[in-house]
């Protein structure tokens, strides 16, 4: 039994055609009318099946074009690599800090014009945030999975994960490689110093929690969950809700000082050759029938306001103005500037 | 009273290289166990056996595309490299050429730098040349990393071969490609087959550059399978890795059965 809701090709098409007729009556005649290739970065898992099933599909039939995902990583220093007039990609989706890199460099659009993504207009505040580069399409909520199995209370602070009674059992990522490990350093400077950027507090706080676990990506921190080989660790919550139903003994606790944010962004590469259709790409993405099904296939908060979803969703995902309150977005431009120093200085901490 | 320290000097020697054995394979049997085991985690001991992950790894449309690109560029580049570096390796041990020490290490130096930076160098410059990314700018890469391993091995052969052989033929009225098919190419060919295993492996299992080259909607099999660890470590991962491991023992036994490997690695 799985938890993750199957969507045929057929269904979707079905259930998005009357949204699609009408967005391609109203779409410019130019883009009913070529036939360009759009390049984007994708990821893989179940998100690269649903948008190769179904989401692809859709647009290439509406606007009557090719889509060409890339999923091998690393994206930003292959768009460093390429030269500016002829980007690798038209869009570049990936999380936030990767896209700051990018804006930073010039190789991709910081904002984006309401009129040329109209569906802009209807996102939550925090997807076009001065946070954020481009626009955010889907947040995930990073807090902790946790073992419901172990006479655990569900934790509800950032500080209980350095209870003692964790210690060899807790569990976060290798910090100079992953973003969620990254931002939980800056949690900890938020929870036991001046705020998100107070580093030394940081510094401070990551040395009492040794010893602790570290994984490259969240695949390994959910299965180390279910394995039991860590009790409790940070992790967003559709690393958890994705076994929802499937009878496992993990779940997802928000801690009350809020939860970090892992938005999901869409920026246009400034030289990109067919930026009207990397603009359609980017408003197809936020359009309330698109962000749907995506977000109940992978556990994803739509950051579209509009969005309506079924009841089992509803009650867990950040979709209401109330609940996108609790997200805390990150300066991903100030810790870029310091990663090197934060890397070796986190280095020293966590091999001593 | 004699043989006891004999027995005690085999014992060590038994058991150091046992423990050898065991450190080279208890990867491939956890692999394994993983692999068989129904749950999506590493779990010890397993709960049960299943062939669920096979069924999902060779079910998968995105896994059998990558499956099937990585056998093709491999089986290019072992065709590529080896002539390449047979012909080097000949070149270099025959042609009287000077420098040909720098040559050699020049036609080396791709195993001297990481790949990743061969990777980001071949992108580069297929970029900049406004080339893009086809697929044969894939097994160029391939093959540049390839190479030194046919032009070592096939090398190592020639620095032992007894060059009376090749003049006893030509003396006896062979023409040169009549002496480099009957005699040269078979008594070079251990060098050269070891080579192609190396080039045929190195292929399949090359990332770094691949990373950098794959074509959009084209991914060979390392690069799927690292893109599918980052969001779900299951089973499937363990199933295409006892199916890659499978294959280069294959590989490795047809290539012994149909040329008689051993028979050459004896001479």
């Amino acid at each position: 039994m799985t938890a993750e809701r199957t969507l045929s090709r057929r269904s979707f098409i079905k259930a998005t055609g009357g949204a699609s007729a009408i967005a391609a009556f109203g779409a410019p005649a130019v883009l009913r009318a070529q036939t360009a290739t759009l390049k984007t970065t994708a990821w893989g898992g179940k998100w690269g099946e649903v948008m190769k099933a179904t989401v692809i599909p859709a647009f290439e039939k509406e606007f009557r074009c090719k889509v060409e995902t890339v999923s091998a990583f690393p994206y930003y220093p292959k768009l460093q690599a390429t030269p500016k007039n002829a980007p690798l990609y038209d869009v570049l989706h990936s999380n936030t800090s990767e896209q700051w890199q990018a804006a930073v460099e010039g190789l991709v659009e910081p904002r984006i014009d309401a009129k040329n993504v109209p569906n802009i207009a209807d996102v939550f505040p925090y997807a076009v945030s001065d946070k954020m580069v481009g626009v955010s399409m889907f947040t995930s909520a990073i807090g902790f999975g946790y073992r419901t199995d172990k006479g655990i209370v569900a934790p509800k602070s950032w500080k209980d994960l350095a209870d003692a009674k964790f210690a060899g059992q807790r569990g976060s990522y290798i910090i100079p490689v992953n973003s969620l490990g990254q931002m939980h350093l800056m949690m900890l400077g938020k929870v036991y110093g001046k705020g998100l950027t107070d580093l030394d507090a940081a510094y401070k706080a990551l040395e009492q929690l040794k010893p602790i676990k570290t994984f490259d990506f969240t695949g390994q921190m959910e299965k180390a969950l279910l394995s039991g080989e860590v009790t409790i660790g940070v992790l967003h919550d559709s690393g958890i809700y994705r076994y929802d139903g499937q009878n496992q003994p993990i779940e997802f606790a928000a801690p009350q000082e809020g939860v970090l944010a892992l938005e999901q962004v869409l920026a246009v590469t400034p030289g990109s050759k067919v930026k009207e259709l990397a603009y359609a790409w980017v408003d197809f993405m936020l359009r309330p029938d698109i962000q749907k099904p995506l977000a109940e296939a992978v556990w994803y908060s739509p950051s579209n306001r509009k969005v309506k979803l079924d009841a089992r969703y509803d009650a867990k995902l950040y979709n209401t103005e109330a609940k996108v309150a609790q997200l805390i977005q990150v300066d991903w431009r100030w810790y870029n500037e310091r990663k090197d120093d934060i890397d070796a200085r986190v280095a020293r901490i966590l091999r001593g | 009273m004699n043989g006891r320290p004999l027995d005690l000097a085999r014992a060590a020697y038994l058991t150091v290289n046992g423990a050898i054995v065991f450190f080279l394979l208890m990867p491939i049997a956890i692999v394994l166990v993983f692999a068989l085991n129904p749950t999506p985690y590493i779990a010890f001991p397993p709960v049960g056996v299943t062939l669920r992950w096979f069924v999902k790894f060779f079910s998968s449309p995105d896994f059998m595309s990558a499956l099937w690109l990585s056998l093709r560029v491999a089986a290019l580049v072992v065709v590529l490299s080896t002539t390449i570096g047979a012909m080097c390796a000949l070149a270099l041990a025959r042609g009287n050429l000077p420098g040909a020490r720098l040559l050699t290490t020049l036609f080396l130096s791709p195993l001297m730098l990481p790949a990743i930076l061969t990777g980001l160098s071949l992108f580069q410059m297929l970029m900049l040349a406004g080339i893009g990314r086809p697929v044969w700018g894939l097994v160029v890469g391939h093959t540049l990393v390839a190479v030194p391993y046919v032009l070592r091995t096939t090398l190592a052969v020639l620095a032992n071969f007894d060059r009376r052989i090749e003049e006893a033929a030509a003396v006896l009225g062979a023409n040169p490609a009549r002496v480099f098919f009957e005699v040269t190419l078979p008594l070079i060919r251990p060098g050269v087959i070891a080579g192609a295993i190396f080039a045929f492996i190195v292929s399949f299992d090359q990332l770094p550059i691949s990373l950098f080259l794959v074509v959009p909607g084209g991914e060979t099999l390392p690069v799927v399978l690292l893109n599918y660890i980052r969001f779900d470590l299951d089973g499937a991962i363990a199933a295409a890795s006892m199916v890659s491991i499978v294959l280069a023992l294959t590989a490795v036994v047809l290539l012994e059965r149909i040329i008689g490997l051993r028979a050459y690695v004896r001479l």
